[in-house]
Protein backbone atom coordinates (compact mmCIF):
# COMPACT_ATOMS: atom_id res chain seq x y z
CA UNK A 1 0.00 0.00 0.00
CA UNK A 2 1.03 3.24 -1.13
CA UNK A 3 1.42 5.44 1.97
CA UNK A 4 -0.87 9.02 2.06
CA UNK A 5 0.54 11.40 0.83
CA UNK A 6 -0.28 13.87 3.89
CA UNK A 7 1.29 12.11 6.85
CA UNK A 8 4.59 11.83 8.03
CA UNK A 9 6.47 8.99 9.58
CA UNK A 10 8.34 7.50 11.92
CA UNK A 11 11.09 4.83 11.10
CA UNK A 12 9.39 2.96 14.63
CA UNK A 13 6.30 2.68 11.69
CA UNK A 14 4.23 5.53 13.41
CA UNK A 15 2.22 8.25 11.17
CA UNK A 16 1.52 11.51 12.26
CA UNK A 17 -1.12 13.82 10.70
CA UNK A 18 -0.63 17.45 11.59
CA UNK A 19 -3.61 19.98 12.24
CA UNK A 20 -2.16 23.33 13.27
CA UNK A 21 -0.44 22.50 17.16
CA UNK A 22 -2.75 18.93 16.75
CA UNK A 23 -1.33 15.76 15.86
CA UNK A 24 -3.28 12.69 15.23
CA UNK A 25 -1.01 9.29 15.88
CA UNK A 26 -1.12 6.02 14.41
CA UNK A 27 0.74 3.16 13.92
CA UNK A 28 1.30 2.57 9.13
CA UNK A 29 0.01 -0.30 7.01
CA UNK A 30 3.48 -2.14 6.88
CA UNK A 31 3.31 -2.23 11.09
CA UNK A 32 0.32 -3.50 11.39
CA UNK A 33 0.78 -6.57 8.41
CA UNK A 34 4.03 -6.96 10.81
CA UNK A 35 2.11 -7.22 13.53
CA UNK A 36 -0.60 -10.21 12.80
CA UNK A 37 -4.15 -9.66 14.14
CA UNK A 38 -4.21 -6.82 16.55
CA UNK A 39 -6.34 -7.86 20.01
CA UNK A 40 -5.30 -5.19 22.23
CA UNK A 41 -3.86 -1.52 22.70
CA UNK A 42 -2.76 0.18 25.84
CA UNK A 43 -2.84 3.97 25.56
CA UNK A 44 -1.38 6.74 27.77
CA UNK A 45 -4.12 8.77 29.53
CA UNK A 46 -5.38 11.67 28.10
CA UNK A 47 -3.86 14.61 30.23
CA UNK A 48 -0.43 12.86 30.00
CA UNK A 49 2.97 14.73 28.94
CA UNK A 50 4.59 12.23 26.86
CA UNK A 51 8.34 12.68 25.28
CA UNK A 52 8.73 12.53 21.58
CA UNK A 53 10.62 8.88 20.80
CA UNK A 54 9.93 7.26 24.30
CA UNK A 55 7.27 3.91 25.09
CA UNK A 56 3.76 5.09 25.63
CA UNK A 57 1.85 2.71 25.21
CA UNK A 58 1.69 -1.36 24.00
CA UNK A 59 0.08 -3.07 20.67
CA UNK A 60 -0.64 -6.51 21.89
CA UNK A 61 -1.23 -9.54 18.28
CA UNK A 62 -1.67 -12.52 19.09
CA UNK A 63 1.57 -13.55 19.42
CA UNK A 64 3.28 -10.91 20.50
CA UNK A 65 3.90 -7.27 22.93
CA UNK A 66 5.22 -4.21 21.15
CA UNK A 67 5.89 -1.33 22.84
CA UNK A 68 4.23 2.13 21.07
CA UNK A 69 6.45 4.87 20.87
CA UNK A 70 5.08 8.35 20.38
CA UNK A 71 6.61 10.13 17.09
CA UNK A 72 6.06 13.47 18.63
CA UNK A 73 6.20 15.49 22.52
CA UNK A 74 2.70 16.60 23.96
CA UNK A 75 -0.15 16.57 25.47
CA UNK A 76 -2.37 13.73 25.08
CA UNK A 77 -5.73 15.68 24.73
CA UNK A 78 -7.43 11.79 23.19
CA UNK A 79 -7.50 8.51 22.27
CA UNK A 80 -9.26 6.26 20.26
CA UNK A 81 -11.74 4.15 22.96
CA UNK A 82 -13.19 2.30 20.37
CA UNK A 83 -10.07 -0.02 19.93
CA UNK A 84 -10.87 -1.36 23.47
CA UNK A 85 -13.70 -3.10 21.80
CA UNK A 86 -12.52 -3.48 18.64
CA UNK A 87 -8.65 -3.79 18.62
CA UNK A 88 -8.80 -5.04 15.17
CA UNK A 89 -9.80 -1.38 13.48
CA UNK A 90 -6.03 -0.97 13.86
CA UNK A 91 -5.27 -3.71 10.99
CA UNK A 92 -8.33 -2.95 8.99
CA UNK A 93 -7.75 0.64 9.10
CA UNK A 94 -4.65 1.68 10.06
CA UNK A 95 -4.76 5.57 8.65
CA UNK A 96 -8.86 5.64 9.30
CA UNK A 97 -10.51 4.31 12.29
CA UNK A 98 -7.79 2.26 13.81
CA UNK A 99 -5.58 5.92 15.05
CA UNK A 100 -4.20 5.42 18.06
CA UNK A 101 -3.72 9.24 20.03
CA UNK A 102 -4.16 12.46 19.57
CA UNK A 103 -1.55 15.01 20.80
CA UNK A 104 -1.22 18.88 21.76
CA UNK A 105 2.77 19.35 20.03
CA UNK A 106 5.05 20.94 22.09
CA UNK A 107 7.97 21.83 20.01
CA UNK A 108 6.71 21.83 16.12
CA UNK A 109 10.61 21.45 15.43
CA UNK A 110 10.19 17.86 16.08
CA UNK A 111 7.98 17.13 13.31
CA UNK A 112 11.57 18.13 11.25
CA UNK A 113 13.00 14.72 12.21
CA UNK A 114 10.18 12.72 10.54
CA UNK A 115 10.26 11.22 7.16
CA UNK A 116 8.57 12.20 4.38
CA UNK A 117 6.00 9.49 2.54
CA UNK A 118 8.42 8.96 -0.06
CA UNK A 119 11.67 8.40 2.55
CA UNK A 120 9.32 5.99 4.77
CA UNK A 121 7.99 4.04 1.65
CA UNK A 122 11.57 3.09 0.93
CA UNK A 123 12.13 1.81 5.12
CA UNK A 124 8.89 -0.32 4.81
CA UNK A 125 9.74 -1.94 1.75
CA UNK A 126 13.24 -2.64 2.21
CA UNK B 1 18.30 -23.03 9.62
CA UNK B 2 16.68 -26.21 8.35
CA UNK B 3 13.49 -26.08 5.91
CA UNK B 4 10.71 -28.36 5.22
CA UNK B 5 10.10 -30.38 1.96
CA UNK B 6 7.68 -27.73 2.05
CA UNK B 7 9.62 -24.70 2.62
CA UNK B 8 8.64 -23.35 -1.11
CA UNK B 9 5.39 -23.25 -1.01
CA UNK B 10 5.08 -21.46 2.17
CA UNK B 11 7.08 -18.78 0.42
CA UNK B 12 5.61 -18.48 -2.88
CA UNK B 13 2.20 -18.17 -0.80
CA UNK B 14 3.70 -15.65 1.20
CA UNK B 15 3.90 -17.26 4.55
CA UNK B 16 5.69 -15.27 7.23
CA UNK B 17 8.12 -17.58 8.36
CA UNK B 18 9.83 -17.67 11.82
CA UNK B 19 12.81 -19.58 13.27
CA UNK B 20 11.19 -23.03 15.31
CA UNK B 21 12.98 -25.77 16.70
CA UNK B 22 16.06 -25.02 13.77
CA UNK B 23 13.41 -25.11 11.30
CA UNK B 24 12.35 -22.28 9.22
CA UNK B 25 8.68 -22.66 9.73
CA UNK B 26 5.21 -20.17 8.89
CA UNK B 27 3.57 -18.36 11.50
CA UNK B 28 0.47 -17.28 9.44
CA UNK B 29 -0.19 -17.52 5.94
CA UNK B 30 -3.61 -14.99 5.73
CA UNK B 31 -3.62 -14.29 9.40
CA UNK B 32 -3.62 -16.44 12.72
CA UNK B 33 -7.56 -15.10 13.49
CA UNK B 34 -8.64 -16.23 9.85
CA UNK B 35 -6.85 -19.46 9.84
CA UNK B 36 -8.54 -20.13 13.15
CA UNK B 37 -11.94 -19.74 11.50
CA UNK B 38 -10.90 -21.99 8.84
CA UNK B 39 -10.32 -24.61 10.94
CA UNK B 40 -12.97 -24.20 13.77
CA UNK B 41 -15.76 -23.81 10.68
CA UNK B 42 -14.20 -25.62 7.31
CA UNK B 43 -10.62 -26.75 7.27
CA UNK B 44 -6.92 -25.70 7.51
CA UNK B 45 -3.97 -27.65 6.03
CA UNK B 46 -1.00 -27.35 8.25
CA UNK B 47 2.78 -28.11 7.07
CA UNK B 48 4.07 -30.07 10.51
CA UNK B 49 6.85 -32.16 8.35
CA UNK B 50 9.22 -30.36 11.44
CA UNK B 51 7.95 -32.84 13.88
CA UNK B 52 10.66 -35.96 14.35
CA UNK B 53 9.28 -39.22 13.12
CA UNK B 54 10.71 -42.60 14.16
CA UNK B 55 10.14 -45.84 12.76
CA UNK B 56 10.58 -48.92 15.03
CA UNK B 57 10.98 -52.51 14.18
CA UNK B 58 11.16 -55.42 15.85
CA UNK B 59 9.22 -58.08 18.38
CA UNK B 60 10.22 -56.02 21.24
CA UNK B 61 9.01 -52.69 20.29
CA UNK B 62 5.76 -52.44 22.67
CA UNK B 63 7.61 -54.30 25.23
CA UNK B 64 10.69 -52.39 24.97
CA UNK B 65 8.55 -48.67 24.57
CA UNK B 66 6.68 -49.98 27.92
CA UNK B 67 9.91 -49.29 30.04
CA UNK B 68 9.77 -46.02 28.82
CA UNK B 69 6.91 -44.33 28.70
CA UNK B 70 3.95 -43.72 31.36
CA UNK B 71 0.93 -44.65 28.66
CA UNK B 72 0.53 -48.35 27.58
CA UNK B 73 2.15 -49.16 24.20
CA UNK B 74 1.57 -52.93 24.42
CA UNK B 75 -2.30 -52.92 24.29
CA UNK B 76 -2.60 -51.03 21.16
CA UNK B 77 -4.51 -51.96 18.76
CA UNK B 78 -3.36 -52.93 14.76
CA UNK B 79 -3.30 -49.14 13.34
CA UNK B 80 -4.25 -47.68 16.77
CA UNK B 81 -3.00 -43.84 18.02
CA UNK B 82 -2.05 -43.39 21.19
CA UNK B 83 -0.51 -39.98 23.17
CA UNK B 84 2.24 -41.38 25.35
CA UNK B 85 5.07 -39.35 27.46
CA UNK B 86 8.71 -40.14 27.95
CA UNK B 87 9.65 -38.77 31.82
CA UNK B 88 13.17 -38.61 33.28
CA UNK B 89 13.82 -40.46 36.53
CA UNK B 90 12.09 -37.80 38.28
CA UNK B 91 8.57 -38.12 36.45
CA UNK B 92 9.20 -34.81 34.30
CA UNK B 93 8.81 -34.83 30.87
CA UNK B 94 11.19 -35.40 28.38
CA UNK B 95 8.91 -35.46 25.70
CA UNK B 96 5.34 -35.66 24.87
CA UNK B 97 4.88 -38.53 21.64
CA UNK B 98 1.84 -40.30 19.58
CA UNK B 99 3.05 -43.53 19.30
CA UNK B 100 1.33 -45.30 15.75
CA UNK B 101 1.17 -48.87 15.28
CA UNK B 102 1.19 -49.60 12.01
CA UNK B 103 1.95 -53.13 9.97
CA UNK B 104 5.22 -54.67 10.94
CA UNK B 105 6.44 -51.19 12.24
CA UNK B 106 5.87 -48.64 15.08
CA UNK B 107 5.95 -44.59 14.48
CA UNK B 108 6.79 -42.46 17.04
CA UNK B 109 5.62 -38.85 16.34
CA UNK B 110 8.28 -36.77 18.66
CA UNK B 111 8.49 -32.68 19.13
CA UNK B 112 10.46 -30.90 16.65
CA UNK B 113 12.65 -28.98 19.34
CA UNK B 114 13.07 -32.50 21.16
CA UNK B 115 13.69 -35.12 17.99
CA UNK B 116 17.39 -34.95 18.84
CA UNK B 117 17.32 -35.73 22.53
CA UNK B 118 14.58 -38.49 21.67
CA UNK B 119 16.65 -39.83 19.53
CA UNK B 120 19.37 -40.01 22.13
CA UNK B 121 17.40 -41.41 24.60
CA UNK B 122 16.18 -43.82 22.48
CA UNK B 123 19.13 -45.38 21.29
CA UNK B 124 20.63 -45.35 24.62
CA UNK B 125 18.29 -47.28 25.90
CA UNK B 126 17.74 -49.78 22.88
CA UNK B 127 17.76 -53.66 23.16
CA UNK B 128 19.05 -55.99 20.77
CA UNK B 129 15.80 -56.95 18.62
CA UNK B 130 14.99 -53.18 17.96
CA UNK B 131 15.96 -51.49 15.00
CA UNK B 132 15.16 -47.71 14.73
CA UNK B 133 14.96 -45.54 12.08
CA UNK B 134 15.00 -41.44 11.91
CA UNK B 135 12.90 -39.87 9.14
CA UNK B 136 13.39 -36.09 11.03
CA UNK B 137 13.21 -33.85 8.41
CA UNK B 138 13.14 -36.31 5.51
CA UNK B 139 9.43 -37.94 6.04
CA UNK B 140 7.13 -34.97 5.84
CA UNK B 141 4.17 -34.53 7.61
CA UNK B 142 0.90 -32.40 6.31
CA UNK B 143 -2.49 -32.40 8.59
CA UNK B 144 -5.98 -31.79 7.46
CA UNK B 145 -8.15 -30.53 10.60
CA UNK B 146 -11.51 -29.12 10.31
CA UNK B 147 -15.11 -30.54 10.34
CA UNK B 148 -14.82 -30.74 6.34
CA UNK B 149 -11.66 -32.69 6.18
CA UNK B 150 -13.29 -36.02 5.46
CA UNK B 151 -15.48 -34.32 2.45
CA UNK B 152 -12.35 -32.66 1.32
CA UNK B 153 -9.21 -35.20 1.57
CA UNK B 154 -11.56 -37.99 0.76
CA UNK B 155 -10.85 -37.31 -3.17
CA UNK B 156 -7.29 -37.79 -2.83
CA UNK B 157 -7.21 -40.68 -0.62
CA UNK B 158 -7.36 -44.69 -1.01
CA UNK B 159 -9.29 -45.87 2.45
CA UNK B 160 -12.61 -44.56 3.46
CA UNK B 161 -12.29 -41.86 5.76
CA UNK B 162 -15.46 -41.82 7.38
CA UNK B 163 -15.39 -45.00 8.68
CA UNK B 164 -12.14 -44.38 10.52
CA UNK B 165 -11.76 -44.25 13.86
CA UNK B 166 -10.97 -41.06 15.62
CA UNK B 167 -6.96 -41.81 16.73
CA UNK B 168 -6.30 -45.06 14.31
CA UNK B 169 -4.48 -45.03 11.35
CA UNK B 170 -4.38 -46.95 7.38
CA UNK B 171 -1.64 -46.95 5.32
CA UNK B 172 -2.62 -46.05 1.36
CA UNK B 173 -2.11 -44.06 -0.90
CA UNK B 174 -2.39 -39.46 -0.32
CA UNK B 175 -2.24 -38.39 -3.95
CA UNK B 176 -1.48 -41.30 -5.48
CA UNK B 177 2.02 -41.63 -3.03
CA UNK B 178 2.11 -44.10 -0.26
CA UNK B 179 1.56 -42.54 3.13
CA UNK B 180 0.69 -43.17 6.69
CA UNK B 181 -2.80 -41.70 7.06
CA UNK B 182 -4.44 -41.30 10.64
CA UNK B 183 -7.31 -39.72 12.53
CA UNK B 184 -4.89 -37.31 14.58
CA UNK B 185 -4.62 -34.29 15.26
CA UNK B 186 -3.40 -31.24 17.83
CA UNK B 187 -6.37 -28.50 17.02
CA UNK B 188 -9.42 -29.85 18.54
CA UNK B 189 -11.35 -30.58 16.01
CA UNK B 190 -11.70 -33.46 13.55
CA UNK B 191 -9.15 -34.03 10.73
CA UNK B 192 -5.96 -36.61 9.37
CA UNK B 193 -1.96 -36.56 9.70
CA UNK B 194 -0.61 -37.26 6.35
CA UNK B 195 3.33 -39.52 6.89
CA UNK B 196 4.47 -39.25 3.18
CA UNK B 197 8.07 -38.76 1.71
CA UNK B 198 9.35 -35.88 1.72
CA UNK B 199 9.95 -35.95 -2.36
CA UNK B 200 6.03 -36.41 -2.55
CA UNK B 201 4.93 -33.37 -0.13
CA UNK B 202 4.74 -30.59 -1.99
CA UNK B 203 2.39 -31.67 -4.81
CA UNK B 204 0.33 -33.32 -2.83
CA UNK B 205 0.38 -30.09 -0.39
CA UNK B 206 -0.17 -27.82 -3.73
CA UNK B 207 -3.61 -30.77 -5.16
CA UNK B 208 -5.10 -30.34 -1.53
CA UNK B 209 -5.01 -26.35 -1.37
CA UNK B 210 -6.42 -26.73 -4.70
CA UNK B 211 -9.00 -29.14 -4.67
CA UNK B 212 -10.13 -27.61 -1.14
CA UNK B 213 -10.09 -24.71 -2.28
CA UNK B 214 -13.88 -24.20 -2.72
CA UNK B 215 -14.74 -25.36 0.30
CA UNK B 216 -12.73 -22.81 2.67
CA UNK B 217 -9.68 -24.89 3.11
CA UNK B 218 -6.79 -22.88 4.13
CA UNK B 219 -3.12 -22.84 4.70
CA UNK B 220 -1.97 -22.68 8.11
CA UNK B 221 0.75 -21.58 10.25
CA UNK B 222 1.71 -22.71 13.77
CA UNK B 223 0.42 -19.33 15.15
CA UNK B 224 -3.24 -20.82 14.28
CA UNK B 225 -2.01 -24.04 15.59
CA UNK B 226 -0.46 -22.36 19.10
CA UNK B 227 -4.63 -20.91 19.35
CA UNK B 228 -6.31 -24.18 18.17
CA UNK B 229 -4.02 -26.28 20.75
CA UNK B 230 -4.53 -24.22 23.75
CA UNK B 231 -8.46 -24.03 23.36
CA UNK B 232 -8.59 -27.33 23.21
CA UNK B 233 -6.64 -27.81 26.75
CA UNK B 234 -4.02 -29.27 24.92
CA UNK B 235 -0.39 -29.41 26.15
CA UNK B 236 2.63 -28.07 24.55
CA UNK B 237 5.82 -29.53 25.40
CA UNK B 238 8.20 -26.46 26.40
CA UNK B 239 5.03 -24.74 28.20
CA UNK B 240 2.68 -27.13 30.13
CA UNK B 241 4.92 -30.06 30.17
CA UNK B 242 8.87 -30.19 30.68
CA UNK B 243 11.95 -31.60 32.05
CA UNK B 244 10.53 -30.10 35.36
CA UNK B 245 6.55 -30.27 34.99
CA UNK B 246 5.40 -34.17 35.18
CA UNK B 247 2.52 -35.06 33.35
CA UNK B 248 0.57 -35.68 36.58
CA UNK B 249 1.25 -31.79 37.26
CA UNK B 250 0.07 -31.49 33.77
CA UNK B 251 -3.38 -32.69 33.89
CA UNK B 252 -2.37 -36.08 32.70
CA UNK B 253 -2.53 -38.64 35.10
CA UNK B 254 -5.33 -39.92 32.64
CA UNK B 255 -2.55 -41.26 30.55
CA UNK B 256 -0.49 -42.39 33.45
CA UNK B 257 -0.69 -46.44 33.27
CA UNK B 258 0.72 -47.61 37.00
CA UNK B 259 -0.41 -50.83 36.30
CA UNK B 260 2.91 -51.26 34.44
CA UNK B 261 5.83 -52.81 36.89
CA UNK B 262 8.38 -50.80 35.66
CA UNK B 263 9.17 -47.70 33.52
CA UNK B 264 11.22 -44.50 34.09
CA UNK B 265 9.49 -42.19 36.12
CA UNK B 266 7.27 -44.62 37.49
CA UNK B 267 8.35 -44.46 40.90
CA UNK B 268 8.70 -40.17 41.25
CA UNK B 269 5.30 -39.88 39.35
CA UNK B 270 3.20 -42.62 41.82
CA UNK B 271 4.66 -40.81 44.68
CA UNK B 272 3.55 -37.31 43.29
CA UNK B 273 0.18 -38.42 42.52
CA UNK B 274 -0.13 -39.94 46.00
CA UNK B 275 0.73 -36.77 47.84
CA UNK B 276 -1.55 -34.15 45.54
CA UNK B 277 0.75 -31.37 47.15
CA UNK B 278 2.12 -30.45 43.70
CA UNK B 279 2.03 -27.38 41.47
CA UNK B 280 -0.40 -27.83 38.92
CA UNK B 281 -1.39 -26.54 35.11
CA UNK B 282 -4.79 -24.80 35.32
CA UNK B 283 -6.63 -23.17 33.01
CA UNK B 284 -6.90 -18.91 33.65
CA UNK B 285 -9.74 -16.87 32.02
CA UNK B 286 -9.05 -12.68 32.11
CA UNK B 287 -11.50 -11.01 33.54
CA UNK B 288 -10.79 -8.11 31.37
CA UNK B 289 -9.25 -7.58 28.21
CA UNK B 290 -5.21 -7.63 28.46
CA UNK B 291 -3.84 -11.12 27.56
CA UNK B 292 -2.21 -13.37 29.90
CA UNK B 293 1.43 -14.32 28.51
CA UNK B 294 4.11 -16.50 29.36
CA UNK B 295 5.97 -15.98 32.60
CA UNK B 296 3.79 -13.68 33.98
CA UNK B 297 2.83 -13.59 37.91
CA UNK B 298 -0.25 -15.32 38.91
CA UNK B 299 -1.27 -14.64 43.04
CA UNK B 300 -3.65 -15.74 45.36
CA UNK B 301 -4.77 -12.94 47.47
CA UNK B 302 -1.48 -11.27 46.80
CA UNK B 303 0.79 -13.97 47.43
CA UNK B 304 2.61 -15.25 44.14
CA UNK B 305 1.30 -18.55 43.78
CA UNK B 306 2.60 -19.58 40.19
CA UNK B 307 3.06 -18.58 36.38
CA UNK B 308 1.45 -18.64 33.07
CA UNK B 309 2.53 -20.57 30.72
CA UNK B 310 0.47 -20.35 27.71
CA UNK B 311 -1.69 -17.51 27.03
CA UNK B 312 -3.71 -16.69 24.00
CA UNK B 313 -7.22 -14.65 23.05
CA UNK B 314 -9.26 -18.06 22.44
CA UNK B 315 -11.85 -16.81 19.53
CA UNK B 316 -13.63 -20.22 20.59
CA UNK B 317 -14.06 -19.57 24.23
CA UNK B 318 -16.19 -16.16 23.58
CA UNK B 319 -13.28 -14.39 22.41
CA UNK B 320 -12.04 -14.14 26.02
CA UNK B 321 -8.24 -13.96 26.92
CA UNK B 322 -7.48 -17.53 28.11
CA UNK B 323 -4.22 -19.30 29.84
CA UNK B 324 -2.47 -21.84 31.50
CA UNK B 325 -0.91 -21.65 34.74
CA UNK B 326 1.54 -23.67 36.81
CA UNK B 327 -0.51 -22.70 40.06
CA UNK B 328 -0.13 -24.24 43.88
CA UNK B 329 -2.60 -26.62 44.88
CA UNK B 330 -4.20 -24.23 47.15
CA UNK B 331 -5.10 -21.86 44.20
CA UNK B 332 -6.14 -24.88 41.37
CA UNK B 333 -9.51 -24.74 42.15
CA UNK B 334 -12.14 -24.09 39.78
CA UNK B 335 -13.72 -20.66 40.59
CA UNK B 336 -10.46 -19.70 42.52
CA UNK B 337 -10.41 -16.19 41.94
CA UNK B 338 -6.74 -15.03 40.99
CA UNK B 339 -4.65 -11.92 39.46
CA UNK B 340 -2.06 -11.99 36.94
CA UNK B 341 0.78 -8.98 37.16
CA UNK B 342 1.09 -7.75 33.38
CA UNK B 343 3.59 -4.82 33.37
CA UNK B 344 3.20 -4.01 37.03
CA UNK B 345 -0.97 -3.89 37.15
CA UNK B 346 -2.78 -6.60 38.55
CA UNK B 347 -5.66 -7.94 35.82
CA UNK B 348 -8.41 -10.29 37.67
CA UNK B 349 -8.39 -13.96 36.51
CA UNK B 350 -10.86 -17.19 37.36
CA UNK B 351 -9.71 -21.25 37.58
CA UNK B 352 -11.74 -22.74 35.04
CA UNK B 353 -11.83 -26.58 33.71
CA UNK B 354 -9.87 -27.25 30.67
CA UNK B 355 -10.39 -27.60 27.70
CA UNK B 356 -11.78 -23.82 26.85
CA UNK B 357 -12.65 -25.26 23.81
CA UNK B 358 -14.87 -28.56 23.03
CA UNK B 359 -16.70 -29.48 19.58
CA UNK B 360 -20.13 -30.35 19.18
CA UNK B 361 -19.94 -34.11 18.60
Amino acid sequence: MAQPEDLLFSKEHEWVKLDGDTATIGITDYAQNALGDIVYVELPKVGATIKQFSPVGVIESVKAVSDLFTPLSGEVLAINDALENDPAAVNREPYGGGWLLKLRVADPNEAKTLLPPADYEKIATE
Amino acid sequence: MRRTPLYDEHVTAGARLVPFAGFEMPVAYAGILREHDAVRHRAGLFDLSHMGQFYLTGDRVAEWADTLTINAVGTMKPLQARYNVFCNEAGGAHDDTIFYRLDGRWLLVVNAANADKMWSHLNAHKPSGVALANEHGRRALIAIQGPLSVEILQPHVDVDLASMRYYFAAEGRAGGFPAVIARTGYTGEDGFELFVDGGYAPKLWRELLRAGASAGLEACGLGARDVLRLEAGMPLYGHELTEEITPVQAGLSWALKLAKPEFIGRAALAAQRDRDDYSRIVGLVMEGRVPAREGYPVLLDGRRVGEIRSGSIAPSAGNRNVATALVAPEAATDGTALAVTIRGASHAARVVPLPFYKRAK
